[in-house]
């Protein structure tokens, strides 16, 4: 079970003020939710690397987390941004079949809709998220991509580009 | 968890922290901007209407609106330091509109009494510009460190609105010396100000505050 918002949020301030033994306990909670968070929107392969990399943002970061705000949407903002700058990495994996489209059980329950990856990908153009979705989550190659969604492969490139770009304009937006 | 190792390096590493402050933010900018005005007017003197305590309209116009841009796009850039969600701060935008009124009257102004007693003022404007963009760059460099400490999420827009802010904030700075009493001048020489000091921040400033 993943500890609430009001927790989470404890856990945060008492880590601001040097509590190790609170540090561990929100590490590993947001670990956990950061998982659920990130679940299906990169490759299986890429979600431990991704995870680390946001926790350590939260521990180089932690002072800019404002203790009069929420903690959930300060973690999701930078989830987001390791998110997207991950996606801007060049890497290559082997095309899976992931349902984009299936909520993960649960996942509504503990981060809101407004934070969610799903929710920004709703504010780029269709075209622009479609080929994203199908290059840098499912590692479709350009050729793949072009056939599947009729855009040509230039364009899906050109749309890569722009939504993502887009994306990073859009991190604190819900 | 996999990253359970990791966790720990984390957890052994921690010390504690002061939460990030906007106000603190905006202390070292606002220091450096009374400092810029102290500088002018005991280097170059205080504008004339000024020294003798009755300030033109158009003064009083000029420097509340750069004040009123400098502080809101500057507040902007030090909330973006601390990222979250759903955080609106759009407050900025409407003091930029409140800036543009300069130029769109200068527009105006220009295409109406277009003729040859409008002289350039070239040289002076020019030495305007200079000045206002040499207290714009001090200005910006506390906000870019603040950006550099901080998590913000839109390099780009952080990038725009610090050159924005240090170009406002500057402008203001030099407003308090600037001889200029006619829009037209006004408005082109701190409109270049202000934009050249928006592009420098949205060229250079990403490249710093990147993580």
């Amino acid at each position: 079970m993943i500890a609430n918002e009001e927790t989470l949020k404890k856990l945060m301030i008492r880590a601001q003020s040097g509590d190790k033994q609170s540090y561990s306990v929100l590490l590993e909670q947001t670990g956990r939710w950061l998982g659920r968070y990130f679940s299906n929107k990169i490759a299986s392969d890429a979600i431990d690397d991704l995870i680390q990399e946001t926790l350590i943002s939260l521990h180089r970061k932690r002072d800019s987390f404002d203790p009069a705000r929420a903690f959930l949407p300060w973690i999701a903002a930078i989830a987001r941004y390791r998110w997207v700058d991950k996606l801007r990495q060049t890497y290559k994996h082997q095309a899976g079949t992931l349902d984009f489209d299936i909520a993960e059980e649960g996942h509504e329950d503990v981060v809101g809709a407004k934070i969610s990856i799903d929710r920004l990908l709703t504010m780029i153009p269709e075209k622009q998220a479609e080929v994203i979705k199908l290059v840098k989550v499912e590692g479709h190659s350009i050729a793949e991509t072009s056939q599947k969604t009729g855009q040509s492969e230039s364009l899906v490139k050109v749309n890569i580009h722009r939504g993502l770009k887009k994306l990073a304009t859009l991190i604190e937006s819900e | 968890m996999h990253n359970k190792f990791n966790i720990d390096d984390l957890v052994n590493d921690l010390t504690p922290v002061k939460p990030m402050n906007i106000n603190k933010g905006l202390a070292l900018p606002t220091v450096i901007v009374i400092a810029f005005i102290a500088l002018f007017v005991s280097q170059l003197g205080l504008r004339s209407d000024l020294a003798a305590g009755i300030p033109a309209p158009i003064t009083m116009m000029r420097s509340g609106v750069l004040l009123l841009l400098g502080f809101a796009t500057a507040r902007a850039v030090v909330s973006m330091a601390t990222p979250s969600v759903g955080k609106g701060s759009q407050g900025w935008i409407w003091a930029v509109g409140a800036a543009l009124l300069f130029p769109i009257s200068a527009l105006i102004v220009a295409i109406s009494t277009m003729s040859a007693d409008m002289p350039v003022t070239v040289n002076t404007g020019w030495y305007c510009f200079k000045m206002c963009l040499a207290a714009a760059l001090a200005t910006a460099i506390p906000m870019v460190l603040w950006l550099r400490k901080g998590a913000p999420t839109s390099l780009q827009r952080a990038g725009w609105l610090t050159g924005l802010a240090a170009g406002g904030l500057g402008a203001f700075a030099y407003s308090f010396h600037c001889p200029f009493t006619r829009v037209v001048d006004i408005s082109i020489w701190y409109t270049a100000s202000i934009v050249t000091s928006a592009i420098i921040g949205r060229l250079i400033v990403p490249r710093l505050i990147r993580w």
